[in-house]
């Protein structure tokens, strides 16, 4: 049983998810902007620093504990069985886990089999995301993954034969020949296939990928606004009709199975990350293991490892709590940032201070938000603009 | 250094489009005759502030001497003065030319003579000055000297083979161009026993030693420790310092006839030395100023306001220290319903408007936001009494008002007879009366019509310039005020009246005028959460109306994997835009908006 609350019993300074980056795929995929290396040259040495940053982290994180855990890439699942062991070993030996952590595993459904997700299993997820992304073969091949439709769903079957209780699928949509028609399709075919979890991405060209390119040149062409909004609302309506909750813009959940650790970075809560590229959130008060010196203000920093991954495995040997692309985050920032993080959420977010109120009212009076006391939420019309509402109530931060 | 007598001191200025090589030029005779060394040579050392060697346009004379041994073996003083060259400052250049006795007409030896020149050159003969044409940048391959010399002669009406072949660039010319201001520049007349005339051709404040008057002398002697009265305020100063720029200011024992030079007398407001007065000694007081003199005031408003409303007081100081430097800024505090607090200022021109908002922008780091210009209109009350309106948004209530007087202009156009069609539509357009129409030599014609100021300020030029592919050119003065059918046209945007969207309009233009603008206003706001309903009125009437559809969709779909910094910068550069725009109720109004009024014949 996932506690649907992960985020709210910790208290303001605590940390409890880790994000860990496996950044090796079968290969790239067109859209995707994350770290990730076709190939798994490199996967010991890789673990092995992966092991000694977690090691320092967990004594960084002394007392912390740990509700969730979100290993994400890349192809976590293509990794080695036996390293996938080790790491994981090296997660328990290393944090102190609640009763009853979530600890999601992120698969393709080209390296899933029946067999591999008992090994999964063993070695201490309880939680898989399956990146089905499509469930028509010539929507799969413009986006250059490695799986047919077939396989997509079949992967779905197979973590649920091995035992997983908790099994997200990820759907793709606003694709160039992905039509209404064929969305709808899509979903009732992911849905049949009774994932307790879905999320619904907007292709976005991200600058870099293979695919800017192709649009740059002409040869890929994006697909309108109106048509990625209109679909937007198909997912709604076809899995709110299914039983999902929408509890997240693009994130849907049969009761009681929101994702938790992502629900973490939504109510701007703290997390650790290790891994080549892995973004991580930390209270001020941990500065000093990362020998840093928070500047008067700071209540918290962000970071990002760096992209490569020689280089990471270099800087870990160094010294294991090595952090880049630092960002230290005050009060206003954290407001602003709660603020646009929280209402994404169907829950919503606390408003703060008379201003905040005031641009709420006008907000509720146009239709784009509910609030009840403090606590604001975007309507349907609302969420379609969002990015609006949050720097209409975010200037109001101080 | 002794005061040169006057058969060895020339008085000159240069006359040049934009690009045909007036720095260059100005350059190249520095360095000739050591004025200035080849190492120090800035480029352009003329063009002081970094605006106007980027736009290409001088807005502050400026004087340099030069020593000129000449081929006769005698040296000559030779005084560049340098002018302005734009429509806005025709009053500074009339006094920049009446300090010279010649004056160089540079031409493009490719690009033959421009529009915008003639102006200047007439101005120029009317002055009585010797006009030197030279054909520059000769070394261009598409240069055609024959054809310009042809053109001197068919469109100013000047010998043609008395033009000097000239490339400033590669110093072609110069030792020439210097002789031809030696021997056919006359030499300035004058009498040193005379009481003190000396004509102020312009002025700028500095901080360390006040006001800083550049002064032709006329008759008589300026020295340091004498006392002077400006003739026109009747002020008086003692002389600090007298001197020459070479171009480092130099400072000499006395400045005599003929000579041109600075005058420093702790003059703390440049308005205390106004351009076109004449500076006399104040125990001998000449009998009558120099000619000429002519009170400048402002022609065209506009108002100035801060985007950040807490920059009022910073706008404030600096409105007041640009305001030490250009006498002719004024300004007095407004306050908009729909933008707050600001300035309402008054220009000689657009251009002059142009300058003082970037530089407002520019030196003192402000943003800021300037409303469409608008002229001064006068208002006969019922009561009989008159009241000055600078500001749409002011205008009495029409009830109470019997007669509004618009200034009008007697605005000369130098076109190509082809683009006289055109030229005649818009200016009929713009509710202007053919006064006359001449053909000149060259296939030129010269309109003269009687146009509304509060016309021309309203992309006049710009359409003047597109209509004629760029060759006419407009020149014009005020000849006073007349009472026309004038009404006010008010903007909704959101339902709320916009005060500084406001326009005094002619009635029988005025719902043409609202549809034009309400449909550009649709253009320029961007989509907001709201649907935006854009009207136009005319007293309670609704004449246009327009809507801005409302948003449809804004919003990330992945926030996931933890990145939390890239997506707060994404709405930072939104919070980044917003700033820059006026909200007036629910509505983001953008700064262009408030100009939409200048652009609606696009």
């Amino acid at each position: 049983m996932v506690l649907a609350t992960a985020g709210k019993h910790s208290a303001t300074h605590a940390v409890a998810a880790v994000y860990i980056h496996i950044p090796f795929c079968e290969r790239k995929c067109e859209y995707c902007d994350f770290v990730s290396v076709a190939g798994a040259k490199g996967q010991h040495q890789y673990v092995a620093s992966l092991r000694a940053e977690l090691r320092a982290l967990g004594a960084a994180l002394d007392g912390s504990v740990i509700d969730t855990v979100f290993c994400g890439g890349g192809t976590p699942g293509l990794l080695d069985l036996r390293l996938m062991g080790e790491l994981m070993d090296e997660v328990r030996a290393s944090f102190t886990l609640g009763a009853d952590p979530e600890i999601t595993l992120e698969i393709n459904p080209s390296s899933s089999s029946e067999q591999r997700a008992h090994a999964w299993r063993a070695a201490g997820f309880n939680r898989v995301s399956v990146g089905v992304q499509s469930t028509h073969g010539d929507v799969l091949g413009f986006l250059g993954r490695v799986h047919d439709a077939g396989r997509a769903l079949a992967a779905i079957a197979e973590v649920r034969a091995a035992g997983f209780a908790n099994v997200s699928g990820d759907l793709i949509y606003a694709v160039p020949g992905l039509d209404d028609k064929r969305w709808e399709e899509s979903l009732h075919r992911l849905v049949d296939a009774g994932p307790d979890h879905i999320s619904c991405y907007e292709l976005t060209v991200e600058a870099g990928t293979p695919l800017h390119r192709a649009v740059a040149a002409g040869r890929a062409r994006v697909v309108d606004a109106d048509s990625a909004l209109r679909q937007h609302h198909i997912a709604v309506h076809s899995l709110e009709s299914a039983g999902y909750e929408h509890y997240e813009v693009s994130n849907f959940a049969r009761r009681g199975m929101r994702c938790a650790h992502n629900l973490v970075y939504w109510r701007n809560n703290h997390y650790a990350a290790a891994g080549v590229g892995a973004h991580g959130h930390l209270p001020a008060s941990l500065a000093p293991a990362f020998a840093l010196q928070p500047p008067p203000g700071a209540l918290s920093f962000r970071y990002q490892h760096g992209r490569a991954i020689e280089a990471y495995v270099a800087g870990v040997a160094r010294s294991p709590l090595t952090v880049r692309n630092l960002e230290w985050v005050d009060a206003t920032m954290r407001a602003e940032e709660s603020i646009m993080l929280g209402l994404r959420l169907r829950e919503g977010v606390r408003l703060e201070g008379t201003g905040m109120a005031a641009e709420a009212r006008a907000l509720v009076a146009g239709g784009f938000l509910e609030v009840l006391g403090m606590q604001a939420r975007a309507t349907p019309r609302g969420e379609d603009v969002l990015n609006q509402l949050a720097v209409r109530l975010a200037a109001h931060c101080t | 250094m002794p005061s040169s007598p006057l058969e060895l001191i020339r008085n000159f200025c240069i006359i040049a489009h934009i690009d045909h090589g007036k720095s260059t030029l100005a350059d190249r005779l520095l360095e000739r005759t050591g004025t200035v060394a080849m190492r120090d040579m800035q480029d352009q050392l003329l063009d002081t502030l970094d605006l106007e060697r980027e736009r290409g346009i001088t807005i502050k004379a400026q004087a340099v001497r030069l020593d000129y041994i000449a081929a006769s073996g005698r040296t000559y003083q030779l005084n560049l003065i340098d002018t302005p060259g734009h429509v806005d400052f025709a009053y500074e250049v009339s006094r920049s030319l009446a300090a010279c006795e010649g004056a160089l007409l540079v031409v493009d030896a490719s690009q033959g003579i421009e529009a915008q020149t003639l102006a200047n050159v007439y101005a120029a003969l009317e002055a009585d000055l010797e006009v030197i044409p030279v054909i520059n940048k000769i070394d261009l391959p598409a240069a055609d000297p024959e054809l310009v010399r042809q053109e001197i002669e068919d469109v100013i009406g000047l010998p043609g083979d008395g033009a000097i072949l000239a490339s400033a660039r590669q110093g072609l010319g110069i030792d020439e161009i210097l002789e031809a201001v030696v021997a056919r520049v006359p030499q300035p007349s004058g009498e040193v026993d005379g009481p003190l005339q000396a004509l102020i051709f312009d002025s700028k404040y500095d901080a360390y030693r006040g006001v800083i008057v550049y002064v032709r002398v006329v008759h008589g002697v300026i020295r340091q420790g004498q006392r002077v009265r400006m003739m026109a305020t009747a002020k008086e100063f003692v002389v600090d310092e007298v001197g020459v720029f070479r171009p480092r200011p130099t400072s000499m024992r006395t400045l005599s006839p003929g000579e041109v030079g600075y005058v420093v007398a702790s003059i703390k407001d440049v308005r205390d030395s106004k351009v076109g007065d004449t500076v006399t000694d104040a125990d001998n007081i000449a009998g009558q100023p120099l000619p000429g003199y002519r009170t400048v005031v402002p022609m065209v408003f506009a108002g100035i306001f801060p985007i950040n409303s807490e920059d009022v007081q910073d706008l404030k100081e600096a409105l007041s220290k640009l305001n030490l430097n250009d006498a002719s800024l004024v300004y007095e505090p407004e306050s908009s319903v729909a933008l707050g607090f600001g300035f309402r200022c008054g220009f000689l021109g657009l251009l002059h408007m142009e300058i003082v908002q970037e530089r407002l922008e520019r030196e003192f780091d402000l943003e800021l936001l300037t409303t469409a210009p608008t002229v001064e209109y006068r208002v006969r009350l019922r009561t009989g009494e008159m009241v000055a309106v600078d500001n749409p948004a002011m205008l009495p209530d029409p009830a109470t008002v019997d007669a509004i007087e618009e200034p009008r202009t007697r605005a000369t156009i130098f076109v190509p007879k082809e683009y006289v069609g055109p030229l005649m539509e818009l200016c009929q357009d713009r509710r202007g009366e053919l006064l006359d129409m001449q053909y000149q030599p060259g296939d030129r014609v010269a309109l003269v019509y009687d146009l509304p100021l509060g016309e021309i300020i309203h992309d006049f030029y710009d359409q003047l310039k597109s209509r004629s592919r760029g060759y006419a050119s407009l020149d014009y003065e005020i000849t006073g005020f007349r009472a026309e059918k004038l009404v006010k046209l008010d903007i909704l945007v959101g339902g709320q009246r916009v005060d500084a969207l406001s326009m005094i309009v002619h009635r029988d233009k005025a719902s043409l005028q609202g549809r034009k603008l309400a449909e550009r206003l649709r253009k320029l706001i961007p989509r907001q959460l709201f649907e935006v309903p854009i009207q136009a009125a005319i007293g309670g009437k609704i004449v246009a109306r327009e809507t801005v559809s409302a948003m449809r969709k804004d919003v990330l779909a992945k926030c996931y994997g933890g990145d939390i910094t890239r997506k707060r910068k994404l709405l930072e550069k939104q919070k980044e835009g917003k700033k820059r725009m006026k909200r007036v109720g629910n509505v983001e109004i953008p700064q262009e908006a408030f100009m939409a009024v200048l652009k609606l014949d696009e």
